[in-house]
């Protein structure tokens, strides 16, 4: 479904992604571990055209989609979440799921504007759209309400609405489970494991290494922006390198 | 509630049409057409704040329009009406071109662009003395032509005319931009103006609609400063200048930028005050920081949020 060739970007000789090449398939959970600083969300930016890569191609149910804009390769399919709680905060709930529902709406400027019937017809689906969302991630209890008002787990989780919103293929997650306590922690395991139900891959960034490894069909481990290791979480565990670079480093550090 | 806010929009409306002819003073009558004038100018200007865009060069535009549609009148011997579209058509062709590159910096810096913009402008029609007139200006710029509606003839050169006209012209770009605000565009916009990324990364295409808003805000501008040019048939570089920009940007901010209703009141009321204040003439630049000191402090959310404030402070006691 995705596959990176050699993907590399170089920041003014900093190389923050090295030669990468990443392969997910249509209903995969795949997970990227690594230090602070391995290029994992860079990855994610050169995916989602967020950042143009240096070198090597991004191939997306076999087009290359490298050096398109970000808006574009959300229409094509692959849809990214942020770091932190990055929501439009002063919308309420719905209103955020129901902005982010555009390339479900598919409404035009001037059918807004003159308010014809297809438009409140595609207005009528796109609420629709976003009440099962909604429904989908148990935050519709909670759609009016200020998304800045929020809890921090429930910020998390609407940030993944908003990206359901945009009907990915593929979705990209970074850190989702950053500051959850460990209830919130397990519900939004679920919740990923159900969108994978739905058909939709799931390529995700994490530094919960016993929730990654549960959740995980497989996993890549970057460090210093090259791939040190992949395979299955069992394997992962049993690799030398990957304990030394990420698993110990995390122990010393605590 | 619904029906209250029809009712009472009705009769603001019959209210509008009906007030001029009471009114026998020509002077109050251009008062009013400024407002009108001022209301159209703030209310584009924060249809392009919607997006996240502070525009400080709006006069520029309205300048354009002006100068556009008054050299068209005069040296070509076009008609004033043709000249009006043409006037607003030139003034959105040079916000498309600009566009793709000022609608990528942001905030400060998409601020900082168009107040620049808006000062070459300036420059550029002063010195180009053989067309625009230089600092002198154009002088003697044609009325709007007659025209017969329903054998009424009507002639432009009183105000009362010019009064409907502009009337008629401001409910139509209200109209026009309350769609645009309350409609699924508007809320996408107001996606933009919160988070580009996040709105870039589900599928909004962002550099195009910022492009496209900032296109419509600079049409209605040229529009607004055609009408104006042949209004008052006498159009200085001055007459837009930086200060022009800075108080459409006042009117919004002092009415409330976040509601619809605030550019309009904000526009309304900050063109009475300083009529009502016309003797102290040297004085106005103090009215006017005074009262947006005042405004910033006790309504940090325009005049448009008094009746709200008002509501709590009744609750409280």
């Amino acid at each position: 479904m995705l596959q990176t060739k050699n993907l590399t970007k170089n920041f003014k000789g900093l190389c923050a992604v090295n030669k990468l090449n990443l392969n997910i398939d249509a209903g995969e959970i795949v997970g990227i571990i690594g230090p602070n600083g391995a290029g994992k969300t860079t990855t994610f930016d050169l995916i989602t055209g967020f950042l143009q890569p240096t070198d090597g191609n991004i191939l997306f149910e076999g087009q290359d989609i490298t050096g398109r804009k970000p808006h574009r390769i959300a229409k094509d399919g692959i849809i990214r979440t942020f770091q932190l709680d990055r929501i439009f905060h002063h919308f309420t709930v719905f209103q955020n799921v129901v902005a982010a529902s555009n390339l479900v709406a598919r409404i035009g400027f001037w059918e807004a504007v003159w308010n014809t019937s297809t438009y409140s017809r595609k207005d009528k689906n796109t609420w629709d759209h976003a009440k099962k969302i909604l429904q989908f991630i148990g935050l519709h209890d909670k759609k009016n309400e200020i998304a800045r008002n929020l809890s921090h787990g429930h910020q998390k989780l609407l940030g993944i609405a908003v990206a359901l919103a945009a009907n990915p293929k593929l979705l990209l997650l970074d850190e989702p489970l950053a500051g959850m306590n460990p209830v919130e922690v397990t519900r939004t395991l679920e919740t990923i494991g159900q969108i994978r139900g739905r058909g939709i891959a799931v390529l995700l960034i994490e530094h919960n290494m016993k929730a990654v490894m549960s959740i995980c069909d497989r996993m890549v481990v970057l460090n210093f922006g090259t791939e040190i290791a992949r395979g299955s979480p069992e394997e992962l565990k049993q690799n030398e390198e990957v304990i030394q670079a990420y698993l110990g480093t995390e122990e010393n550090a605590a | 509630m619904k029906l209250g806010k029809n009712l009472s929009l009705s009769l603001l409306l019959i209210f509008l049409f009906v007030v001029p002819l009471f009114i026998k003073s020509e002077y109050h009558l251009h008062i009013l057409i400024l407002c009108a004038i001022n209301i159209i100018l703030a209310s584009s200007l924060r249809a392009i704040s919607t997006v996240g865009q502070l525009s400080l060069g709006h006069a520029g535009f309205m300048s354009i329009g002006a100068y556009t549609s008054g050299i068209l009148v005069m040296k070509l011997g076009l008609s004033p009406y043709v000249g009006l579209l043409l006037g607003g058509v030139a003034a959105m062709v040079l916000a498309a071109v600009i566009a793709y590159p000022i609608t990528r910096v942001r905030t400060v810096y998409f601020a900082m662009l168009t107040l620049f913009l808006g000062e070459v402008i300036r420059l550029v029609i002063t010195e180009g003395r053989d067309i625009t007139g230089g600092t002198s200006g154009l002088l003697n710029i044609h009325r709007l032509e007659p025209i017969s509606i329903l054998g009424f003839h009507i002639n432009f050169t009183t105000r009362l005319p010019n009064y409907y006209f502009v009337l008629i012209f401001m409910l139509v770009v209200l109209l026009f931009l309350y769609r645009v605000d309350r409609s699924y565009i508007g809320m996408t916009f107001k996606a933009i103006a919160q988070d580009e990324s996040l709105s870039a990364s589900t599928g909004i295409n962002v550099a195009r609609l910022k492009a496209v808003m900032f296109c419509i805000g600079c049409l209605i501008a040229g529009l607004t400063g055609a009408f104006y040019a042949h209004y008052v048939s006498v159009i200085t570089p001055d007459s837009f200048g930086l200060f022009t920009s800075i108080y459409i940007l006042i009117y919004v901010v002092v009415g409330g930028a976040n509601r619809f209703a605030g550019a309009i009141v904000g526009a309304f009321i900050l063109t009475l005050i300083p009529e009502m204040f016309r003797t102290l003439k040297e004085y106005q630049p103090f009215i006017f920081a005074a009262v947006l000191f005042l405004v910033v402090f006790l309504l940090p959310r325009g005049i448009v949020d008094l009746p709200v404030q008002i509501k709590i402070m009744v609750r409280k006691t």
